[in-house]
């Protein structure tokens, strides 16, 4: 029981689009009844294309939006149903990358800022404190001492993400949610970011909830992995199962559809 | 045979900080019926290359010097109005954001009819009809009798995409040159856009110009490849040569910064391109 972190059941997210004064509101299920776990120290990703939840789910764990039913347990505690401090301490727990570096980095402050926000929010500690630890979570992510003063706009996608990982690094997470992080880079500085996120993994002793559409990073990284298609979760395994038996006909097509160079 | 040729383009970019030469010296060639494929990471000059035959380069930029000859005529001696009657008749070009590309205010038919309207002056209203609506169906759009009068933002990016090709092979161009055509839709849609591309150039023997960052995309689409580093070609093969003896270091760090499920070791570090090589210090590979 205790290397579960996350328990999700049955979740399920419905949006009611207005279609007119006197017709009936249209609902659209964004998710139908998701469920799955994840285990302490693993990579699980979620997998599937536009539009088929992954994203949403994550947005549920993270609470940035309310699941319309379910529940999930963080720890054996329901985070559908936290407030206040409460709240703020899973926060801190769980942290989020998000896909493109270039939108989710305030334009208008500097690296050192950036990375050090959450720390001023969520922590006492004083401003030399708070520099000594961007710093070390700048070192960590490979980045130079004196680009703490620079603006996003000075680096490219590849260190930008590197920013945002400095960033989600900030609190010291159990937990943190990869949306799409490399699908916005070219594939040699993809490959710089895998590999980054799979040292700090080991070092931080991180588990990573990596939602990707790319097969083939998701291959290289995952521990399991929870292919969804139009809400629902159609199959749920170990990376190998899924790769070398995939039993449903959607997760043939998805494997079937990566261009794989071969000659 | 070859439709087009590009030699020693260079097209410069003009800067209060200095010139940029994100094309330096670039020459290639594009076999009729072909498909050749330049890959290369961001800022490698593989969509200037792409403009510049297009005859889309504004200021700041400039084609410094060089030939682009299509079929016999050199495009960097005609006019922009010539340019405007070569453009979408013998070269149409696809770009990668279905999104943004199509003009929200139009409908679909009318947007692929534009291109006959200019090129095909002979055609009557309703043969154009007919030829809009055969196009849709040739690149598989549904009901295209129907779809002719839809707007864009009823269509998923994987239909837009379709339009955009519909568009790009109205006139039916010579030479299609698509600038990551895939890279914005998901994977099996992009196996569809793939699987219709190879379809329309076998039936019509179009060339094909394809630009991707994405080595998978270009092992399954390729004749050649040309692999552009910093405004310069550094490999230049066939694709198959490129993929199983990549003899220039930047294109092995390329092609070894890949997780390809079944060959590299899972979790295992991925080589990557080292910025502190300077990669143009090494002989050019052309084969």
């Amino acid at each position: 029981m205790s290397d579960i972190v996350f328990e999700i059941k049955d979740l399920k997210k419905h949006y009611e689009i207005n279609m007119g004064l006197f017709t009936k509101p249209k609902i659209i299920k964004a998710l139908d009844g998701v469920s799955f776990n994840v285990k302490k120290g693993e990579i699980l990703s979620i997998v599937g294309e536009s539009g088929c939840g992954k994203s949403t789910t994550a947005k549920i764990m993270l609470k940035i939006e309310e699941a319309t039913e379910g529940n999930i347990l963080f720890e054996g505690t329901d985070i559908t149903t936290l407030a206040g401090d409460e709240l703020k301490e899973y926060r801190k727990k769980v942290q989020i990358i998000f896909q493109d570096p270039y939108s989710s980095l305030n334009p208008r402050w500097k690296v050192g800022q950036i990375i050090g926000e959450p720390l001023k929010l969520n922590t006492d500690m004083s401003d030399k404190e708070i520099k000594e630890r961007v710093l070390y979570l700048m070192e960590k992510v490979g980045m130079l001492p004196e680009w703490y003063e620079r603006y996003p706009h000075q680096f490219s996608g590849g260190q930008r993400q590197r920013i945002g990982i400095a960033r989600a690094l900030a609190l010291n997470p159990e937990v943190i949610v990869c949306d799409e992080p490399v699908s916005a880079l070219d594939v040699s500085i993809q490959a710089q970011v895998l590999n980054l996120l799979l040292d700090l993994q080991e070092e931080f002793n991180l588990t990573y909830i990596f939602i990707s559409h790319d097969l083939s990073v998701v291959e290289h990284i995952s521990d399991r992995i929870v292919v969804m298609y139009f809400g629902e979760v159609v199959e749920y395994d170990d990376v190998d199962t899924i790769f070398e038996h995939p039993k449903h006909d959607y997760t043939k097509k998805l494997i079937d559809a990566i261009p794989v160079i071969s000659y | 045979m070859n439709l087009l040729d590009v030699k020693n383009l260079k097209t410069y970019f003009y800067s209060d900080a200095g010139v940029n030469k994100a094309v330096d010296d670039v020459s290639f060639s594009i076999p009729q019926g072909k498909t050749v494929c330049i890959v290369g990471e961001s800022g490698s000059g593989k969509s200037i290359t792409s403009l510049s035959i297009m005859g889309l380069i504004d200021a700041p930029g400039k084609i410094e010097s060089g030939e682009i000859i299509f079929n016999g005529v050199d495009f960097l001696k005609l006019s922009e109005k010539e340019m405007r009657s070569v453009r979408g008749r013998d070269v149409s070009m696809i770009f990668q954001e279905p999104m943004t590309s199509l003009n929200p205010s139009y409908t679909v038919g009318y947007q692929i009819d534009e291109a006959l309207r200019l090129h095909q002056k002979h055609l009557s209203k309703k043969e154009r009809f007919e030829k809009v609506v055969e196009s849709l169906d040739l690149v598989g759009i549904p009901d295209p009798r129907e779809k002719y009068r839809e707007f864009p933002f009823k269509l998923s990016g994987g239909q837009r995409q379709r339009v955009m090709i519909a568009i790009a092979m109205a006139c039916e161009p010579k030479l299609l040159i698509a600038d990551e055509p895939t890279t914005a839709l998901d994977v099996t849609i992009q196996a569809q856009v793939l699987e219709l591309m190879n379809k329309l150039q076998k039936e019509k023997g179009t060339s094909l110009l394809f630009i991707t960052h994405d080595l998978g995309v270009v092992s399954k689409v390729a004749d050649e490849v040309i692999v552009m580093y910093k405004g310069h070609i550094v490999e230049k093969a066939s694709a198959k040569e490129l993929f199983t003896d990549p003899r220039h270091p930047y294109t092995q760090a390329l092609l070894h910064s890949i997780p390809t499920p079944g060959v590299t070791k899972r979790k295992a570090k991925l080589a990557t391109v080292d910025d502190s090589v300077d990669y143009l210090s090494f002989p050019k590979e052309i084969r």
